[in-house]
């Protein structure tokens, strides 16, 4: 191969037939040479090689609040006009802008996983039946939320503009996330006795896949109702993992969910801050959210599941089991309410669904 | 609860669904590649359904909800629209080869270009990280429209909407690594009639985007080595090339089973395929295509400067040889090779005025 040094000189063999070694060679206009906006960048790798984020130098590190262009201009290059435009509909920073996408892009990479091969698959062994049809039916229910999240992402991803490709691009690792986080857990319910459990319910879903005004409402859905909750009940399931496999896949996944948690929290709290009058309409959403939650929590599945889980088995889910699931309910409710505390939303225990406050929720077997 | 803790008194459990799981008894065996999509493919849970009911998105093989809302909205519910036969082997691979372009190219190995050069690998950058854009959200738009029953195909496509976000990446990072710039866009995947955006059909949009325009791609990135002029842009060829052949299989994997499966399509995938030919040399998505800006500094690349442009243009020529050669062997092998032996294909004239 070519060094830099005699590049003009030697060149790789590619050996040519007669044929094209004797084609006539049209003269080369070149006129696109010498059309750049910004030349002489030479980002260097830092300790963390070269990263997405240490390309913003520059013009190419300005992110207007803006970019009304619809074709596929990289930013930084000088663009087409006259293009028919493809379907952008989210042109504006504030609907979709978190500072820390680039770096949670690469962090993304650096943490991938493959659950084929980084849980050791032989460590697990028979459990008694009634733990093993909660942890399939629980597992069954985490694949579901993490279908949905794919289709709720992808959904959004294309209508993004391309000035704001950092955010696209850790979006992708996000819906790469999910469909892994599906599969792992779709593995762990057929790799042990057991089998896929009964359909969830979905209102929680219903309101991320109807979200379709604002990528921002939906994030609000994704982030505060379904992954705050998904992220507890996972590090709850660590606790009380049977295995090194669940603990494995547990482990994994809540890097993975807290990657879309900080992204999502970090662009709500982007689009507060540039556009306070959004307020009303997130504080709407989340509580809109919390009523769709409050239905699914109706439903007993999961939480007979997880009382399983949590109780060592039918017996213990009576009592200690459904303790704990309420203990981790309470937990939800701190981290949610620790969360709007951080975006200065206004949203009180008072204000949620009587089962989510401690002192207010009808208990079964009251 | 904690008074009902204290009483003594339990909760009472419904337990209903526990009579309502799916299939039971499931063994799935880890084999030599740990536990791979292949090997959960036991009993029921192996059977993918030719037509999909499933609107509600749960995991195919789950005992439906009655009840449950159609909150899915998909529009691919047949598995002959989206299947393929190794779509679990794509995938497993996708995930063990997945890469990083901080730290897995040696960008330390960059060292200054003669100028001409250095334009033309940004301008070449500028165009793959635009052209990389397209192959991330289309793929990533049809994944949300597809019922989880196909759950392994749509696997596939979010592992390549990945790929193609590290692509944008690390083409931007060459640009910008080694003192040029990015540079013009072309608008090559602007939405035109009959491009990649604007498909209706998931068949018609894989034609388009896996087979003729990553195909002709995946032969430049082959023929990465010579236009490489250091290690660091030696690796991004290699490992983009990975990526993309693994693309390039989806497409003729689905058009093979699609051939196979609903042959009343056949005449419908040969208009498709009809198009892509038109527009395979004077497309711009097609670097080594007509499009100058593309074109040109593709010739420099490969001649090694400006004034050996004659030499580079001649190596293009070849090259775009073997990206109609390659694609030739695709659709044969995707079932659809009769087209080059009853003239429907205008592949053989086409080679014959590649230089044009």
């Amino acid at each position: 191969m070519a060094t830099a040094k005699d590049a003009d000189r030697v060149r790789p063999a590619l050996t040519l037939s007669k044929e094209e070694r004797e084609v006539e060679v049209p003269e080369p206009r070149l006129n696109w040479m010498n059309q750049s906006r910004e030349w002489g960048i030479r980002v260097k790798p830092g300790k963390k090689g070269l990263t997405l984020g240490s390309l913003n130098v520059g013009l190419y590190g300005e992110i207007p609040m803006n970019w009304p262009d619809r074709t596929r201009n990289p930013r930084g290059a000088i663009g087409v006009t006259g293009s028919p435009p493809v379907a952008i509909q989210i042109k504006d920073k504030v609907d979709l802008w978190a500072p820390c996408a680039a770096d949670l892009y690469e962090e993304a990479i650096q943490r991938r996983w493959a659950p084929a091969t980084d849980v050791d698959w032989t460590a697990i062994h028979p459990l008694p039946e009634d733990v093993e049809r909660a942890i399939c039916q629980v597992c069954t229910e985490i694949c579901q939320y993490a279908i949905i999240d794919v289709e709720v992402i992808t959904s959004w991803q294309h209508q993004m503009a391309y000035g704001y490709h950092e955010v696209k691009q850790f979006l992708a690792t996000t819906s790469l996330d999910a469909t892994r986080r599906h599969e792992a857990f779709r593995k762990r319910a057929l790799v042990n006795g057991g089998g896929l459990g009964y359909e969830g319910p979905c209102q929680v879903s219903r309101l991320l896949l109807e979200s379709r005004g604002g990528w921002t409402e939906t994030v609000t859905g994704l982030t505060l109702v379904r992954g705050l909750f998904t992220q507890v009940m996972i590090r709850y399931l660590t606790r009380f993992a049977y295995n090194g496999v669940e603990r494995k896949i547990y482990e994994c996944v809540t890097q993975d969910l807290a990657r879309l948690l900080t992204y999502g929290i970090e662009h709500i709290k982007y689009a507060l801050g540039h556009a306070p009058d959004r307020q009303g309409s997130i504080f709407t959403t989340l509580a809109i959210g919390m009523r769709m939650f409050n239905r699914d929590l109706r439903d007993p599945v999961l939480r007979e599941a997880l009382a399983i889980i949590f109780g060592g088995g039918i017996p213990g889910a009576r009592n200690e089991g459904m303790h704990v699931f309420y203990e981790m309910l309470d937990e939800y409710v701190q981290e949610l309410l620790s969360a709007c505390q951080y975006l200065r939303l206004p949203v009180t225990m008072e204000q949620l669904p009587r089962v989510l406050q401690k002192d207010q929720r009808h208990l079964p077997g009251d | 609860m904690d008074q009902q803790l204290q009483n003594g008194s339990e909760f009472e459990l419904d337990l209903g669904w526990m009579e309502k799981q799916g299939e039971w008894g499931v063994h799935a065996e880890p084999s030599k590649n740990g536990l791979t999509l292949a090997d959960i493919q036991v009993g029921g849970y192996a059977d993918a359904p030719d037509e999909s009911r499933n609107l509600s998105g749960k995991p195919r093989g789950a005992v439906s909800r009655p009840g449950s809302m159609p909150i899915g909205n998909y529009t691919v519910r047949t598995k002959s629209e989206i299947w393929l036969e190794n779509a679990s082997f794509l995938y497993e691979e996708a995930l063990q080869r997945q890469w990083s372009s901080a730290t897995d190219i040696p960008w330390d190995t960059i060292e200054p270009l003669p100028d001409d050069v250095e334009q033309a690998q940004c301008q070449m950058a500028t165009f793959l990280t635009e052209v990389e854009f397209v192959a991330g959200d289309v793929p990533s738009r049809w994944a949300s429209q597809m019922s989880p029953d196909f759950y392994e195909a749509r696997n596939v496509l979010m592992a390549q909407v990945m790929d193609e976000a590290r692509h944008m990446d690390v083409f931007r990072k060459r640009a910008l690594a080694n003192g040029g710039g990015l540079m013009r866009a072309t608008g090559a995947t602007a939405g035109f009639v009959g491009g990649i955006d604007l498909a209706r059909d998931f068949t018609e949009m894989s034609s388009r985007l896996h087979l003729s325009g990553e195909g002709a791609v995946l032969t430049i990135f082959r023929m990465g080595e010579l236009m490489a002029y250091n290690d660091a842009e030696k690796a991004i060829y290699r490992l983009c090339a990975q990526d993309e052949a693994r693309h390039v299989a989806f497409g003729v994997m689905h058009m093979r089973y699609m051939a196979a499966n609903a042959p009343e399509r056949r005449e419908e995938i040969d208009s498709y395929l009809d198009e892509a030919e038109a527009g395979m040399l004077t497309d711009a998505a097609n670097p080594a295509g007509q499009l100058n800006q593309t074109s040109e500094s593709l010739s420099i690349m490969l001649g090694g400067g400006r004034k050996y442009f004659d030499e580079g243009f001649r190596k293009l020529v070849s090259i775009r040889k073997r990206q109609l050669q390659e694609y030739q062997k695709r659709v044969i092998s995707a079932g659809f090779g009769e087209r080059f032996k009853n003239g429907r294909s205008r592949l053989h004239d086409m080679l014959a005025n590649v230089a044009n």
